[in-house]
């Protein structure tokens, strides 16, 4: 019965390197940006950046590249363009300004420029600069983060849908088993197929510039785990600020974690240490490792604690022990007992035995021990 | 003719609704309908998209879960595990199977403690002793088939299995374990009998005194005793026992047991008894050193570890127990990995078209594939009182054809999220739900209304007050 299927057997060249998604997340918070124009403004950076994007299309021809913005207050595509709602249908041909900019774009560009970059670098600007245009001065006071929870939630549902699209399509459970991205055990199923997972590699580069992500912890903490299940590495260049949760997605997903030291070396930054995808980084020293940063945030007041306290229904972490010990995620009244000192475990002292007759002990052969008599 | 003589008499005796599975009609869940079209891709696609839909519609109510479990896993290792209806037997699927739980398990709960047990020739023996580490069980059941001792011989499935000697044995092993956590056997069950002993009920009951839960995974048919284990320490909930109808329906069976346990409601005096208790914790950062130095676990010079937060003790490897001080070391990432069980991401609701039109939906938000789009006869009509009955006016005129759609999968191809108002495609949703646990509609805007709505406009205003 297996062996009926209506699967397309056509043969792929093994040897041809795999496509690569390479996901882009550019924290565009205008706060931190500010603080960086004397070394690195906006401007250059995306200039650099799409150089980095650049190169990476140039590395493979079936190679592609998604920009996300994560602004203050919301989430942008860069690239592809998210088509607008369409709320008028009976106007389908509405002119927008995201289309009358890439109009203008395209009738004066250079044909000398290789058409992906230049689809690529002038959706890029246009959108973002339609996202500087749009933020309002009232956002810009309600808020001093970036949403790099939602950035990598959309990014990791993007490249599931692309990785989805690049599978081979003989597995119809392939497509139903997005939990169970482990290829060892869906090859022994029924040895049927022995298919490489997914042809699409896949990884994530965040730019961060903004630090104090303590309110996102969860969401961040459940993007970890996502990209950790599917094989996805969170690549970090910092900028500048200092964020905890970022390192730790760093470790967990096997990505390349850097701090910029010089951020106005930003291209020679992304060349070097992020331009390589996961195949070649397999015969590479990456620039990662050492020490990492595993505190955690506490949910009374979102600091940052290395030592907690945590519910053991709900695994809440606290900097203290909460008021009237009442967990205040769960409600459960909560038990000091386990932490109070417990008095140390001595060893009893052995009451003295009583002293028998020497002759008793004898003849009980207390101690058979030693070299046996003569008998 | 007797048979059916037989029948008719037992359909007097019961009542109507209560006659056997064989004897009802057969179910055609499965007809293919054809569409206004005359095609039947549509039907197919949403017969797909209700099969994926079906694993995520359970609830999502919040329950109190055990994340802190102790299980004891026991497996059949009896005669009947010799069976070859699953392929290449049932020995070897189990233990296949088992391996892949055994990662599941820990990922799933990484601050959780197992044991496995194995029901061998009238007794129960002990495979792996309890601990966190995945990697000692999975090599102490490789070591089953393939002992690294040359002179012992590879275990196979001999004699018959005793229910009370592995639930004794498991009783006895979670005995010392910290009324914080569940304890939780899980017997994987292939014989269809049960070679005690003495009198099992005593056993049972002593379960139920330490507040065992039993879970019996069946891979012949159903057993009443195994059922009554279930009830019995399950709080009369006998849902817990559950028989495979094949490999991959047992798999699928093993698999459910990784998600921790709800928490019943606990008696007044339960609670008193054990009450639920503040643990402290320590969150260690990695060190890396130039020098090696000796560490606090094993004594050995390594260059790196987990300082204690407390007592800066170097530890090698989490989550563990600082040596020095007792205190509880752990990564935080551990105590992230469970809490989208404690805070589930709501399911998302199928979406007419009627809805989709007034949001104007064209693709979905997390991963910008094109919705299919509104048909022309519900664009034109814009009407209400036509969504119900407009079937069969539709015209393909715009080559989207309404499909009328099976229960459980949207007829647009779109699931909206109820708390951000966005649309996402199946794929999309199942992955959501599934992995991330994120609705990235969510995520990507400040939860303040006010900027949100500034930002959109005045149009975006105007349709959401329509749509209400």
């Amino acid at each position: 019965m297996n062996a009926i299927d209506a699967t397309d057997r056509t043969f792929r060249s093994p040897d041809a390197p795999p496509p690569s998604l390479l996901t882009i997340i550019l924290d565009t918070n205008p706060h931190a940006w500010a603080h960086l124009e004397p070394t690195l403004p906006l401007q250059k950076a995306i200039a650099n950046l799409l150089v980095f994007i650049n190169a990476h299309l140039a590395f493979n021809h079936s190679n592609e590249v998604a920009v996300l913005a994560s602004h203050s207050q919301k989430i942008q595509w860069l690239y592809p363009t998210p088509k607008p709602p369409s709320h008028n249908l009976t106007r389908p041909a509405s002119p927008r300004p995201n289309g009358a900019s890439n109009g203008t774009h395209s009738a004066h560009d250079d044909a000398n420029k290789y058409r992906p970059f230049r689809i690529v670098e002038q959706q890029i600007l246009a959108n973002l600069s339609a996202l500087l245009a749009s933020t309002t001065s009232s956002d810009l006071s309600s808020t001093t983060t970036t949403l790099i929870s939602g950035a990598l939630t959309t990014a990791l549902t993007y490249i599931a849908k692309a990785a989805l699209a690049h599978a081979p399509p003989t597995d119809p459970s392939a497509s139903l088993n997005v939990a169970d991205p482990s290829p060892t055990f869906m090859d022994a199923n029924d040895g049927t197929t022995s298919r490489a997972r997914t042809t699409l590699t896949s990884r994530i580069l965040v730019l961060s510039v903004s630090g104090d992500l303590a309110a996102q912890y969860i969401p961040v903490m459940n993007a970890i785990f996502a990209a950790q299940r599917q094989r996805i590495p969170i690549d970090i260049l910092k900028i500048a600020g200092d964020t905890v949760f970022l390192q730790q997605a760093c470790d967990a997903t096997g990505g390349v974690y850097m701090e910029a030291q010089e951020p106005a070396g930003l291209l020679q930054y992304l060349m070097m240490s992020f331009l390589p995808d996961a195949t070649a980084r397999d015969f590479l020293v990456l620039p990662s490792g050492g020490a990492v940063d595993f505190r955690a945030a506490c949910f009374c007041h979102e600091k940052i604690v290395e030592l907690g306290w945590v519910c053991s229904v709900c695994l809440s972490i606290f900097c203290g022990p909460p008021e009237h010990n009442q967990c205040l995620t769960c409600g459960n009244q909560l038990s000091m007992a386990s932490t109070l000192p417990k008095p140390p475990a001595l060893i009893q002292r052995k009451k003295k035995k009583k002293k028998r007759a020497a002759g008793d002990g004898a003849s009980a052969g207390v101690t058979p021990s030693g070299t046996p008599g003569p008998a | 003719m007797v048979a059916n003589a037989n029948k008719k008499s037992k359909e007097k005796v019961k009542p109507r609704g209560r006659e056997m599975a064989w004897e009802r009609e057969i179910r055609t869940d499965f007809r293919v309908r054809e569409g206004q079209d005359g095609l039947i891709k549509g039907h197919v696609e949403g017969l797909v998209e209700a099969r994926k839909r079906k694993r995520l519609r359970q609830d999502t109510e919040p329950f109190q879960r055990g994340i802190i479990r102790h299980v004891a896993l026991v497996l059949d290792l009896s005669e009947a595990m010799l069976e070859k209806d699953m392929r290449p037997n049932r020995y070897l699927v189990t233990l296949k199977y088992t391996q892949e739980y055994i990662r599941e398990f820990f990922e799933q709960n990484p601050i959780s403690q197992m044991l496995i047990l194995a029901m061998y020739d009238g007794i129960c023996i002990k495979i792996s002793d309890l601990s966190g580490n995945p990697s000692t069980h999975i090599s102490a059941l490789i070591a089953l088939r393939n002992p690294r001792n040359p002179r012992e011989v590879a275990k196979e499935p001999k004699g018959s299995p005793s229910l009370q000697n592995a639930l004794e044995h498991a009783r006895a092993s979670l005995h010392h374990t910290p009324s914080h956590g569940t304890r939780e056997v899980i017997i994987i069950l292939g014989a269809l009998l049960s070679l005690d002993p003495g009198d099992i009920f005593k056993t049972i009951s002593a379960c139920v005194a330490d507040h065992l839960r039993v879970a019996i995974i069946g891979m012949a048919g159903r057993l009443r005793i195994c059922q009554e284990i279930c009830a019995k320490t399950n709080a009369n909930d006998p849902s817990s026992y559950t028989v495979a109808l094949d490999q991959t329906h047992f798999r699928e069976l093993l698999l459910a047991t990784t998600t921790p346990p709800v928490i019943r409601k606990p008696t007044a005096a339960a609670q008193a008894a054990n009450p639920a208790s503040l643990l402290l914790m320590g969150f260690p950062s990695r060190v890396i050193e130039d020098s090696p130095t000796l560490c606090a676990c094993h004594g050995q010079l390594t260059r790196g570890g987990y300082t204690c937060s407390r007592c800066m003790a170097k530890v090698c490897s989490l989550p563990s127990t600082c040596p020095s001080c007792h205190l509880t070391l752990i990564l935080s990432t551990h105590l992230a990995r469970s809490y989208h069980h404690l805070f589930p991401l709501r399911n998302w609701v199928e979406v007419s078209w009627q809805r989709a039109l007034k949001k104007g939906s064209v693709q979905c938000t997390g991963c910008l594939t094109a919705f299919p789009p509104v048909p022309a006869d519900m664009r034109d009509s814009k009407g209400k009182g036509k969504v119900t009955n407009g079937n069969h006016e539709s015209n393909g005129v715009n080559g989207a054809v309404r499909q009328e759609k099976v229960e459980g999968a949207s007829e647009s191809s779109r699931y909206e999220c109820e708390t951000c108002g966005e649309h996402f495609c199946i794929d999309c949703d199942l992955f959501c739900h599934e992995v991330v646990h994120n609705c990235p509609g969510c995520q990507s805007s400040v939860p303040e209304g006010d900027v949100v709505q500034g930002q959109n406009g005045a149009a975006g205003d105007g349709n959401r007050m329509d749509v209400d």
